[in-house]
């Protein structure tokens, strides 16, 4: 019997964190442990709602429960947030390719985050920390609205600026007083300046918008198409490369990304809308 | 595989339909669709000399289904055998082509597979194509190439039972008794009648002569005014995708019953306005420019790069039902008009390349 793709395994949320005002982590529990590949994700059911595709920001060496954090953007993830712990939901997948952390061995890793673009990256760099010795170093640039839009403070502002090999940089586009960091859009803090460019990749994650600039600016830098990976945003329905609507010309988003680079995009048009 | 000769259909559909719930053709002012078999009825069954207005898809991809029953899981419903008759070529190429997509890729669709092995295929030759047809110039032809149970050939004096796989051979051999000799000069006949149908084709398409294989014509006029015109004309029905047997888009919508909850597959359609919105809002084909380009971009060129074959069988369907009567031909046609004029002024060493 073949297995069925549109099944959800059944799972709860057990726990609810407040990232920032409009965005949540929400610890789910799945009724079989569910292993996925960093950079993968999964369809998130609200049952009788609907169900929105999602990459989990832990760390993929957990698999007993997964955390998942969630921007209020639409009709599932607005009810999603008026959720409270106990509440049962569905989870489908892991579907797509991840990031291609093995081959990033050796290398210079340059990360540009924004807002819930973070998500991802949370996952990637608690998998680039575990086995940080393997890469060059790990360079983070990251950028949200105001400090308060910050996702992950504890950790970010707190055990991440004081791991070996891992450096992060940090700006916001509006601020207060207590901010002492740069102020500006993610641009403003890209220049890669002792990046060894040849022997780099970079990653890009974030809002449509933060990603386009920010990737014409390392193409500006220097970086390769076939170096700078995107993670992409698109509407994934089926996640298993067959309802069409995630496709960005031949490529299925859900298949063939979510983690594409832009050398394979570039000729397409709209690919950051 | 072995030929065999029937007079009337009759007794070996009544064979069938003991079995496997058979649809036929039937005719209404010209075209034709697919009805019940009725043994009752003692009329012999029509044949459409042309395909069927309906596509094959909603044999094995219905309109609306249940994908999933949770959080108990239940059985799939078991789906009886089913036989269709008056299938052509170019629907057999469509079955294929959706294959690919359900059937031969990592994840398979376990609803279409169950209806596609319950299916059996009855196709026929076409001996009266209809204007819109345009199978030759997407590799296919008036009879069917392969992918049949059992083929039929209408001649003079009856009908020529070709089987095409061992399913079909094997039903034919059960019931040997119903079959008479293949007639003398039969198989001549019915070769005759296939050669005239695709004459009578090629003539209709005589306008159509293009000498760069249409993936080409397709992808290097992405850029042109003529998506622009022709999105002038659509009224975003969709009917297109709708009528088209390989069009397989879909979406998953979830329902709330009396005590359990169940995920929905519907078709969906690319020409719609937010088929592409993700939760943002961001769109990335906002303009009816874009998404009448992708839909030919797709079918012609993403397709073709992915499954190593094209997205059209060049049925025509998507030609009938277009209410802007947007016509897929020409707008290849002009394509490679235009390709032709833009690099001729390549040649003659113009750099830019005016589009008007």
């Amino acid at each position: 019997m073949v297995k069925n793709p549109y099944q959800p395994i059944n799972a709860q949320i057990v726990d609810i964190i407040d990232e920032s005002p409009t965005i949540k982590s929400f610890v789910i529990e799945p009724e079989e442990a569910i292993s996925f590949k960093t950079g993968q994700f999964v369809e998130l059911t609200l049952p009788g709602e609907g169900e929105a595709p999602f990459t989990p920001s832990s760390s993929p060496n957990q698999t007993a429960q997964m955390e998942i954090t969630i921007m209020k953007a639409g009709h599932v993830t607005n009810l999603l947030h008026a959720c409270q712990k106990g509440q049962p939901v569905g989870i489908r997948g892991p579907y797509g390719n991840g990031y291609p952390v093995d081959m990033f061995a050796g290398k210079e890793i340059y990360i540009v985050g924004g807002g819930v673009g973070l998500a991802p990256i949370r996952s990637l760099l608690l998998t680039l920390i575990s086995r940080i010795k393997d890469y060059k170093r790990v360079v983070c640039r990251f950028g949200a609205k105001t400090p308060e839009d910050f996702i992950y403070k504890e950790t970010l502002f707190g055990q991440w600026q004081n791991i070996d090999g891992l450096e992060i940089k940090l700006t916001v586009d509006n601020a207060n007083g207590k901010w002492k960091g740069n102020i500006g859009v993610v641009t403003t803090i890209l220049k890669s300046d002792d990046v060894n460019i040849q022997n780099a990749v970079a990653i890009v994650c974030g809002p449509p918008i933060m990603m386009k600039f920010a990737t014409f600016d390392l193409v500006k830098q220097g970086f390769k198409p076939e170096d700078i990976y995107l993670s992409m945003e698109k509407n994934m329905s089926c996640g298993i490369g067959k309802c069409g609507h995630c496709m960005v010309g031949k490529y299925y988003v859900c298949k063939d990304g979510p983690v594409l680079t832009l050398k394979q995009l570039k000729e397409y048009p709209d690919i950051w809308d | 595989m072995e030929t065999f000769f029937l007079s009337r259909l009759r007794p070996l559909f009544d064979v069938i339909a003991e079995q496997r719930e058979l649809y036929v053709p039937h005719s209404e002012e010209g075209h034709f669709s697919f009805t019940r078999y009725d043994s009752s009825q003692t009329r012999e069954i029509e044949f459409n000399e042309l395909r069927l207005c309906q596509p094959i898809k909603q044999f094995l991809f219905p309109l609306r289904e249940i994908a999933a029953v949770f959080p108990e899981p239940t059985e799939s419903p078991d789906i009886k055998p089913f036989a269709i008759y008056g299938l052509k070529d170019c629907d057999l190429r469509a079955i294929q082509i959706l294959d690919k997509v359900f059937a031969e890729e990592e994840f398979c669709d376990p609803s279409y597979l169950q209806r596609r092995e319950k299916m059996l295929i009855i196709s026929s030759d076409c001996y009266n194509p209809s204007e819109s047809c345009f199978c030759t110039m997407m590799d296919g032809d008036v009879f069917p190439q392969a992918g049949y149970d059992l083929n039929i050939s209408k001649i003079k004096d009856g009908y020529i039972v070709q089987a095409g796989s061992d399913k079909g051979l094997l039903l034919l051999r059960e019931n040997e008794s119903l079959f008479a000799d293949v007639p003398h000069a039969a198989l001549s006949e019915r070769d005759e009648n296939r050669v005239q149908a695709r004459k009578q084709l090629e003539n209709m398409l005589a306008d159509y002569q293009f000498d760069t294989p249409i993936n080409h014509i397709v992808n290097e006029g992405c850029q042109s005014d003529i998506f622009d015109n022709e999105a002038k004309g659509c009224v975003e029905c969709q009917a297109c995708t709708r009528i088209c047997p390989t069009c397989h888009c879909f979406y998953l919508y979830d329902e709330k019953q009396k005590d359990y909850y169940q995920k929905m597959k519907i078709w969906d359609s690319c020409v719609r306005l937010d088929y592409a919105t993700v939760a943002g809002g961001e769109n990335p084909r906002k303009l009816l420019t874009n998404r009448t380009l992708h839909r030919l971009m797709h079918k012609f060129v993403f397709f073709l790069d992915r499954y190593g074959i094209q997205m059209c069988v060049g049925c025509g369907r998507c030609i009938d039902a277009c209410a802007g009567e947007m016509n897929i031909r020409d707008v290849l046609k002009k394509l490679y008009e235009e390709s032709k004029v833009n690099n001729s002024k390549l040649k003659n060493g113009q750099k830019s390349v005016p589009t008007d």
